[in-house]
């Protein structure tokens, strides 16, 4: 028969094991509730500036009155048919800007006789703000979605050009001579060294260009009108209902955070190998 | 003194004599919407004659959206600015305390052009149409709500294309029919296009005006309602001076074109047609200064008379901002400028209640008041 351990009472009455709180997971919390402290600071100095009536409510309404006109936008559906427009002129100019950014920036990457050909072009374009040509877009393309897409595409374009140049450009020779000597292919080239190796630099790019995309698409929409969230922040505007131009605000942020988030979640899984290298 | 020591000293003492400089000066600031335009000629008149600064304000003058313009007004941030009425109804009904103190124009601005090959000649051609508007908000909006609603059509009769502040553009390259627009101003513009062959299929254009449905209550000055509470005397100095500055641009067009060249940079002014101006406007000055002196309508026969006479010398071109000006002023003249009067405030408060912009009963009575309106010295006939 085993005797009980006096020095390991423990081990002779098996009780429940205590419940610990591993640091891991204080410190996973932790990570979590950092990035609501700001917005929650934010809320509160808003609720005291108004309630000390500081600015009249038209011009600072307090938070109740955003949420109630919130709500109000989502159950009349005004809100979800804003956003859903914008989303999708967001997704399409996202994508056309970003693959024409990705080709051409491959390009240049590849051929500097052709960046010495196309810079002075692209920076200039580049430089001229989209507000200023933005309403010659409506003569060419007309009032419908087709000019906000176009200002979308325009301004995520450049971002992810030069990311895309920048990771071509910092492959270490070293690799590509390696390449060269064992005879690979122009394709075993692309998907084994030059994107993999790109990959981290132009999915920052892409996170850049997610975020300028709702600009692009609501400077489309504030110059043209329309429909979409820069429409709704211009009408309410007009219908002195600040509220709801709150709401239009907080839903381009929540869109372009969301994008954020997302190429995020894709830079997670495309990177993962990068990490376990690590 | 360490050379440091004496550079900081050097830049304390030079941003204290800027702020002395900049505090012996305050300015009044004066909203204005949109850009620089000689539609705001009789702003600039008033401060080129110095008729604000004899009021005792050193006016600044800038330009913002309209919703901008009435909420820092409303706010109490800047005292005076320009408005439409009806966003003014619509502003009053949303906590913003601003009221009209002058009622600029006698008549509402807007109307709609279409192009002659459109076949739209009245109000009842409309069905059926693409017609151009800014968007869903604004006098272009509410004008052309105005206009269907008198010919007893409503939006879904039309195809209402949004089409932001580019009307003549999209009006020349076809994308609508017809636009709601400031009648004073664009037609001209898409018309001088037109005859020049740089405006599409289109050859001339009509204008169908919204003043034809009725009496609206258009854009006035307006002030912050606690500072006319607390400061009459300064509103009553300031309404002055603009009206001084108004009548002066309805008497004397040349001479408000010539003065308002200084705030207006791209303004035609070529040195033939300034010297001509400066003639012209010199002969008007011995008109009014004649005795006995000219009647009101003297002075519209006059201008019609001095349109006509630049008509055989200068080019559309160079006559299309003071073709602006002069239509202009036909929206601003009345026996007694600067009066509103009840009925047309109601009408546009009927028209935004039928628009559903306009969800409460707003008091108009106080939103307006022709208190300030500087009254003509009483006849002794």
């Amino acid at each position: 028969m085993r005797m009980p351990n006096a020095l390991h009472p423990s081990s002779s009455f098996p009780t429940k094991p205590k419940r610990t709180f591993p640091l891991s997971r204080i410190r996973l919390y932790w990570r979590f509730a950092v990035p609501l402290l700001t917005p929650l600071a934010i809320l509160l100095a808003w609720e005291w500036l108004t309630s000390r009536a500081v600015y009249p409510a038209f011009i600072i309404p307090p938070p109740a009155d955003v949420a109630r006109a919130f709500i109000q936008a989502v159950s009349d559906g005004t809100l979800p048919s804003a956003l859903w427009v914008t989303l999708n002129q967001v997704m399409i100019g996202l994508t056309l800007g970003g693959l024409l950014g990705l080709c051409l920036g491959y390009i240049l990457g590849r051929l500097p006789v052709v960046e010495s050909l196309a810079a002075p072009l692209i920076v200039a374009f580049q430089s001229t703000p989209v507000v200023a040509y933005a309403p010659l877009l409506l003569i060419w393309f007309g009032s419908g979605p087709t000019s906000k897409i176009f200002t979308c595409a325009v301004i995520v374009f450049f971002p992810l050009l030069m990311n895309t140049l920048v990771g071509i450009r910092q492959i270490p020779a070293s690799l590509k001579d390696v390449f060269r000597v064992l005879r690979a292919t122009w394709w075993q080239t692309l998907t084994r060294l030059e994107l993999p190796s790109a990959l981290p630099v132009i999915l920052t790019g892409l996170k850049t260009s997610a975020t300028l995309s709702v600009i692009g698409a609501v400077v489309g929409e504030f110059v043209s009108a329309g429909d979409g969230l820069g429409t709704l922040v211009t009408s309410a505007r007009y219908q002195y209902n600040t509220p709801l131009v709150y709401v239009g605000i907080f839903s381009m942020t929540a869109l372009a955070l969301s994008l954020y988030l997302s190429v995020s979640l894709l830079e997670r899984g495309l990177l993962r190998w990068q990490r376990a290298a690590h | 003194m360490t050379s440091r020591l004496r550079w900081i000293a050097g830049l304390i003492l030079l941003l204290s004599l800027t702020l002395a400089v900049n505090a012996q000066t305050p300015k009044e600031r004066f909203l204005l919407t949109f850009v620089p335009n000689i539609q705001f000629a009789p702003m600039y008149v008033a401060i080129e004659q110095g008729y604000f600064s004899d009021a005792g304000y050193d006016v600044a003058l800038e330009y913002l959206n309209e919703p901008d313009v009435i909420d820092l007004v409303g706010a109490g941030q800047v005292h005076f600015g320009v408005a439409s009425g009806e966003q003014v109804i619509i502003a009053n009904a949303n906590g913003r305390p601003v009221n009209v103190v002058y009622n600029w124009y006698q008549q509402y601005p807007i109307g709609l052009v279409a192009s002659v090959e459109s076949g739209i000649t009245s109000m009842n051609d409309l069905k059926g149409k693409k017609i151009g508007v800014p968007g869903r908000f604004g006098a272009s909006y509410t004008g052309l709500i105005a206009l269907l609603d008198s010919a007893r059509l409503t939006e879904s009769d039309v195809q209402i294309v949004e089409i932001g502040f580019n009307a003549p553009e999209a009006f020349c390259t076809g994308q609508v029919d017809a636009a709601a627009v400031y009648s004073n101003n664009e037609p001209l513009q898409i018309s001088t296009r037109a005859k020049a062959g740089d405006c599409g299929d289109v050859s001339d254009v009509t204008v169908i005006p919204v003043a034809e449905a009725g009496a609206f209550v258009s854009n006035g000055l307006i002030a912050n309602a606690d500072f006319i509470q607390t400061s009459p005397d300064k509103v009553q100095a300031f309404v002055a001076a603009f009206d001084h500055g108004l009548k002066d641009t309805i008497n004397n067009p040349a001479r408000a074109y010539l003065l308002s060249a200084s705030s207006i940079k791209d303004l035609p002014l070529a040195p033939d047609f300034k010297a001509r101006l400066t003639k012209l406007a010199d002969e008007q000055n011995v008109l009014l200064a004649s005795t006995p002196p000219p009647t009101r309508d003297d002075i519209t026969a006059s201008r019609a008379a001095l349109r006509e006479t630049l008509h055989k010398d200068f080019d559309a071109t160079t006559l299309l901002q003071f073709n602006v000006l002069l239509n202009t002023i036909e929206m601003w003249d009345a026996d007694v400028p600067g009066t509103s009067n009840l009925d047309a405030w109601e009408n546009m408060a009927n028209t935004l209640t039928a628009m559903g912009l306009l969800k409460t009963k707003v008091n108009l009575d106080r939103i307006y008041t022709n208190e300030f309106v500087p009254q003509p010295p009483a006849s002794h006939s």
